[in-house]
């Protein structure tokens, strides 16, 4: 079974209705602006190939609440949680934006870490506190979905080889679980290892592809390959299937999935943006946000 | 109305650790530092009582809400209480490991209470929950069975991690955090009930129906894990929470719970029992000891007592069945700090 275009049709028109005469999106149809929601309205419908002028309009409204830092957080009164800035700078590379507000954006990830430490004897978790990538929030941690969403950013924005990808990628390595896959980002805790989670797995794996050989996350990428065929909701199945398209492993029912997700709405109620626009990405997106198939290097 | 009670008992009967010239003496003093702050806190309150209601329930095939309704009613809970009332139950979702009970609160448990809510005259039941883990909270529903429950009963779910929220003055104090940012959904509920699984923690001692709150604090805003309560202190962030949230009412499901390395990798430990009241200490100290752990030597509970609620046996008042008659001591790992030390004397 394949999706129909009229399916696909109906999810840009579904989008269309949520976003706000300044060019915002909503989270949910009728909701107020949010930042992420309209990140990520701007990749899908870019990617459906929308009216280009109205993404610029997008564009100016999510750059329009830009920190000094180059931050943007989830809204105005809470600048710590700046992680939109990563999709902000996806959002703006992948619509072909280009600018101050982009640069400014982009330093920002490239200068900011979040929480780390060096690893004592007594931690009873085993992945290394030091490595860094970037944290949801302001001074905490490095987690691996804002660092893969991060790399991924960054990488579209021409700076694959820049330092931080480099430790980037040896953190999410480094948080790998030891049987394949990854969760939010702890590994081993008192000597047990951890579940993965299929959006933590895909995440991860999309960010690495083209920057690590096959063979290093193999287990992983048998995981993804397993579970996705027991997925049903969307962000699970768009992370997934967006990283299977990036390591050239896309299941020959990636267009069913999806379809079966879509219909989810008749229990869920509407999908908000996000989970909407992540759910028909890896369709749009062949290649994965970062363009190109990389499952060898 | 809210029935629990406030008595003034004498300073000198309080067993606190200090004498009431030591005290004095320190106060005069102005030596009073930041560590002694809970025990000046003791002093300067009066004991807080409460009623918890413990009800045997062998499998989650039994009638859960007929049991629910009858601990409400024993613990004055009326119609014309939750009569036209909006009540938000806030079960514990972690991530899931398929066929395993013993990791979220039971579906079963969450349609018990809807049940109940509803035969005691509630305009709308809904349930909430923002996983502290899972980004893909809907998969958390899949997998843990709690979906085709709220489907097949058209129960409303709110996802907490994603929902826009609305930020007030942190009334507990005890974090460095000096506001709380709650999912707007909590501004147009009448009742918040947490919905907790027994389980051991391997940070904070047990998660109960206080911990279980961390669960509300959206992604959004604290990320996932809740690294910025990581940050701030668990224990301290638990008081917090409760203290400036105020849930109304608590459930605490035991029926299978969780020991060992809890609250996600822990083994299933059958007590047969649910827990439930409207403080939430008195119930999450019921519970502790149902589980064979002092609730003095769990840090947040200790703190907690007197504060945000009663946590010794003298001032809650017990019904339903004892403590003892469902005590079911929970297996407690010497490698884990937050485990050493705190079983409950026999």
């Amino acid at each position: 079974m394949s999706l129909t275009s009229s399916t696909l049709e109906h999810v840009e028109a579904d989008l269309l209705t949520r976003v706000h005469a300044d060019g915002g999106f909503s989270h949910h149809r009728a909701g107020s602006y949010r930042a992420d929601a309209t990140a990520w309205a701007i990749i899908a419908l870019y990617s459906f190939d929308n009216d280009k002028k109205r993404l610029q309009l997008s564009i100016a409204r999510l750059m329009a609440d830009q920190r000094g830092d180059g931050s943007l957080g989830i809204s105005t009164d809470h600048p710590e949680a700046f992680w939109p800035t990563s999709l902000a700078v996806l959002a703006g590379h992948l619509s072909t934006h280009d600018g101050q507000h982009q640069a400014r954006a982009i330093q920002f990830l490239l200068s900011t870490t979040g929480r780390h430490w060096e690893k004592s004897s007594s931690d009873p978790m085993a992945h290394n506190p030091a490595l860094k990538g970037w944290p949801w929030i302001a001074e905490t941690h490095s987690w691996v979905e804002p660092t893969a969403i991060s790399m991924t950013a960054l990488r579209v924005a021409g700076y694959a080889r820049h330092a931080r990808i480099e430790e980037a990628t040896r953190m999410l390595m480094d948080r790998q679980l030891p049987h394949g896959g990854w969760n939010c980002g702890n590994t081993i805790v008192f000597g047990q290892e951890l579940r993965p989670a299929p959006e933590s797995t895909g995440a991860a794996l999309h960010a690495l592809a083209g920057l690590i050989p096959r063979e290093s996350v193999q287990n992983s990428l048998e995981y993804l390959s397993t579970v996705v065929t027991r997925l049903h909701t969307p962000i699970a199945v768009g992370w997934s299937l967006l990283a299977l398209n990036s390591w050239g492993a896309a299941p020959s029912n990636l267009s069913s999935l999806v379809e079966d997700c879509l219909k989810r709405q008749e229990r869920y109620g509407p999908y908000d943006t996000t989970s909407l626009c992540l759910l028909v990405l890896p369709l749009l997106r062949p290649n994965g946000l970062l363009g190109t198939s990389a499952g060898t290097v | 109305m809210r029935r629990i009670t406030v008595a003034l008992v004498p300073l000198e009967n309080v067993n606190h650790g200090w004498s009431r010239r030591d005290f004095l003496k320190a106060l005069a003093g102005g030596v009073i530092v930041a560590s002694a702050y809970p025990v000046v806190r003791r002093l300067a309150r009066p004991h807080l009582y409460a009623e918890t209601f413990i009800a045997k329930v062998t499998d989650y095939q039994s009638e859960i809400g007929d049991v629910i309704v009858r601990g409400l009613r024993k613990l004055g809970v009326t119609p014309a209480e939750i009569k036209d009332k909006r009540i938000l139950l806030k079960p514990n979702l972690d991530e899931t490991n398929s066929g395993a009970n013993h990791i979220n609160t039971h579906p079963l448990v969450i349609r018990g209470a809807v049940e109940a809510f509803l035969r005691l005259g509630a305009d709308t039941v809904m349930v909430a929950e923002g996983p502290g883990h899972r980004r893909d909270t809907l998969d958390v529903l899949e997998e843990s069975g709690l979906a085709d429950v709220l489907w097949e009963d058209r129960i409303k779910f709110y996802d907490l991690n994603y929902l826009t929220g609305y930020t007030v003055q942190n009334t507990g104090g005890m974090t460095r955090l000096s506001t709380l940012t709650f999912p707007g959904i909590f501004k147009e509920v009448d009742w918040i009930v947490s919905m907790a699984k027994m389980k051991t923690h391997h940070w904070a001692g047990v998660t109960l129906s206080m911990k279980n709150l961390f669960g509300v604090m959206p992604g959004i805003y604290y990320g996932w894990p809740k690294n910025v309560l990581h940050h701030a202190g668990i224990e301290n962030s638990i008081l917090d929470i409760n203290a400036t949230l105020k849930p109304h009412f608590a459930i605490v499901d035991g029926i299978v719970g969780m020991e060992g390395d809890g609250p996600i990798m822990g083994t299933p430990r059958n007590v047969g029992a649910l827990v439930m009241g409207r403080n939430p200490t008195a119930v999450d100290a019921t519970a502790a000891r149902m589980m064979g752990i002092e609730p003095r030597k769990i840090k947040y509970l200790a703190q907690a007592d007197d504060w945000l609620g009663p946590i010794e046996e003298a001032y809650i008042q017990q019904t339903g069945e004892t403590v003892v008659s469902v005590r079911t001591n929970f297996a407690l790992l010497e490698k884990i700090p937050a485990h050493r030390g705190i079983r409950l004397a026999s």
